[in-house]
Formats: structure tokens, sequence, C-alpha cells
């Protein structure tokens, strides 16, 4: 588990001191049901598609995850290596839960899953990232989500 | 990622954040997350827990019920069972390591591959996917290319838009995915930590990467010591020295 007293005191140091961004205003949107609303998964854990370009360093942008991509496809080039990603290999929903998701929306408990998941890279800096999230709001629209469920590694 | 979820809550769209380091999430002030007191790399839980994974997502979403915020922070009240080593695991059957010349690691590394694949195969028929494939490289050629920067030499990268360097990294990230993978594959559901100890105490492979760390630390190259410091060996199983 990661209460960071089981960390070496290095790791829990730098990750607890790790430095956020400090924003001015506190956006809340609020929408319907959660039986109602159509979730999208956005994972900060570099994930690709099997043959695409992998997030080569602290790349701002962000991979598109069709939800037809089958769990064989998906895989993980964040570039920390001090996670642990045998979770991941046994069962890609540990990191990116689409068939949790399409079970939900099956038992009526959300509305639906979205057409469309996105992954960015999580140790990028987000300020640098902040134009592609912008961006990627548009498309999330396009797609009627209006529940985003984000996940980290 | 709470970051991400202040800007598309500017947007207009709502957001839950999964957080695994509750500090972070305490100092970023999202909308809302649910802090899971789980390991890195398992922000849903336990693999091969669908209901334990079910009750993950369902009380974050269900933050984006809550009538008032921001900022909304709750803790998820489970542990991970699956953190818990398994005493039924064993580990794959392989020669014993002996310390030797940089040579010998190099060879026991590429030795150490095909002795895995069987393994390997049991894994893939089993779960039906591998997560080898970032270097877009066979595990036997992944092997290949490691132990030659161990030898000393700077292979090309046969992938263009790729590096050498960068696919040095992919092409260890691979091999240790190999490994692990393999690893698994019987009934036994081994703990992560079962399974690094395993690699990186046990193996040729982690023995190789160990040394291939040592050696590109001392490079003239700043780029290959940044590769050699954070991409081949994870912090808590890096060697002094």
């Amino acid at each position: 588990m990661t209460r960071l007293t089981d960390l070496p005191p290095a790791m829990a140091t730098r990750l607890a001191e790790l430095e956020c961004p400090d924003f001015a205003t506190r956006p809340w949107v609020g929408g319907p049901a959660l039986s109602q609303r159509r979730v999208a998964i956005v994972s900060s854990a570099g994930l690709v598609r099997r043959g695409e370009t992998p997030f080569r360093g602290r790349d701002p942008d962000y991979r598109v995850i069709p939800a037809d991509t089958r769990p064989d496809e998906l895989l993980i080039s964040h570039i920390s290596i001090n996670f642990d990603r045998t979770g991941f290999q046994e069962d890609w929903n540990v990191v990116f839960p689409l068939d949790r998701l399409r079970e939900l929306a099956a038992a009526g408990r959300i509305g639906s899953a979205a057409a469309t998941h996105y992954a960015f890279m999580g140790a990028t800096d987000p300020v640098q990232m902040e134009p592609y999230v912008r961006e990627l709001a548009f498309r999330l629209k396009q797609d009627a989500v209006d529940a985003v469920l984000l996940t980290p590694v | 990622m709470s970051a991400l979820g202040h800007y598309l809550e500017e947007e207009g769209i709502a957001t839950v954040a999964i957080s695994l380091i509750r500090p972070q999430a305490e100092k970023t002030k999202p909308p809302r997350a649910l802090w899971v007191p789980f390991e890195l790399g398992r922000p849903c839980g336990p693999p091969g827990d669908p209901a334990f994974q079910q009750r993950v997502i369902l009380a974050a979403l269900s933050l984006l019920e809550r009538a008032s915020g921001p900022v909304v922070i709750a803790d998820f009240p489970e542990d991970d069972p699956r953190a818990q080593p398994d005493p039924a695991w064993r580990p794959p059957s392989l020669p014993a390591v002996a310390a030797g010349s940089t040579e010998r690691l190099a060879a026991g590394l590429e030795e150490e591959i095909p002795l895995l694949r069987d393994a390997h195969e049991r894994w893939r028929a089993h779960h039906g996917r591998t997560t080898v494939g970032l270097s877009g490289l066979s595990p036997d050629a992944c092997g290949l290319y490691v132990s030659d920067w161990l030898r000393g030499r700077t292979p090309p990268s046969p992938r263009e838009g790729l590096s050498a360097p960068l696919l040095l990294r992919f092409a260890a990230d691979d091999v240790k995915a190999y490994c692990l993978e393999a690893a698994s594959a019987g009934a036994a559901r081994p703990s992560s930590r079962q399974l690094g100890d395993w690699l990186w105490n046990e193996t040729a492979t982690g023995a190789a990467l160990h040394a291939l760390r040592a050696a590109l630390q001392a490079s003239e190259d700043e780029r290959l010591r940044l590769i050699a410091g954070n991409f081949l060996v994870p912090a808590v199983r890096a060697r002094a020295g």
C-alpha cells in the first residue's frame, strides 16, 4: 500500500513534497445523477496502444484509446519505473478500468461508458499539459461525456 | 492527476480523481478525489478482483453526487489483499546466478530469455495478453540489445524515431515485463514484492541490469547517466556504488 510511511524515506519525501500547481480558482461542475452520466477514463499512466510511439519523456500531449481497444493492445510507457507494473500486467483494469465501467453501465449504476478514453504521461508538468487538456475537453464534449474518472499510477 | 481535473472542470466537465498520494491531492485541492491506500501502480486495487475494483470505482464516481464542494477528498477504507505475499508461489527454476565478468553477465541475460519462454507462453495463454512490446523487439532481441550495451557497445536503434538510449530504456522495460510475466505464470498469486525480490536478487536479467546501471552511470554522456540512474533499476532496488 502507498501510505507514505511504507515507502523508502527519500521517495516518500520526494512524493510528498512534489511541487503541485496552486490554482487561484476552485471550479466545480455539477451534473445529473450518476446513473445518467457518460463516463470517460483519463489516465496519467503513459498508456499507449501497441505500435504507437511511446511517450518519450515528459511529453505533454495525450494518446487516444478507443473503447474497442483490446487488453493485449495497451502498454504502459510512463517515464517512472518506481511503481508496480505487475498488477497491470495481470489485469489492465488495475490501471484502466474499462471492463468495470462497462459492467457498471450494464447494471445501470452509470449511464454509459464513453466511446473514447485518453492517457497522459503523468510526470509531465501540468502547466505544459494545460493546452492539451483544454483541447481534450472539446473532444469529450463531442462524445457527450459529463463525468471523467482520472486514474493515476 | 488532480491538476488535470482542475482544467477539465474549468472547461465544464465534472471530474473525480483517484489519488495514490494523499499529500499531493491535499496540495492541489482537486474538485473531488478518492485517496486509495494501495501500492503505486495499482490505482483501482488488486488485479483479478472485479468486485473489489468495482467498489473502488463506485466510491470514486459517487463523489460526483456530493452536493457540496469543492474540495472533496474522501478515503477508501479497504486495503489491497493482493499486497500480501503468497506462500504458495515458487519462482521459475533457473540456474543460480554467479558473480562474474561483464561478458558472463551479458551472456547470462541472453541465455535466461529462452529459459523463461515456456513459462511466458503459459502466461500469454492464460491471460490472453502480454505487456511486452514498447521496444517493438522480440524478447530475445531485447536481451541482445541490452547485453550489447553491457558489453560497452552502442548498438544503433532499429526503430525510426527512437534514439539508441531511448530504445535501451524500452528494451529494458520489455525484458523486465517478460521476466515478471513468466514468473507469474502459475496458479499462485505472488505480491509485487515477491516478484521484485526474485527479479532483482535471483535472476541473470536483474544482475545484468544492475551491472549496466553501474557501468552507464560512469559514462561521460549525460543522457546515458540519466537513463542509467532513472530507467533501468527501480530506486528501491538500486545498489549503492
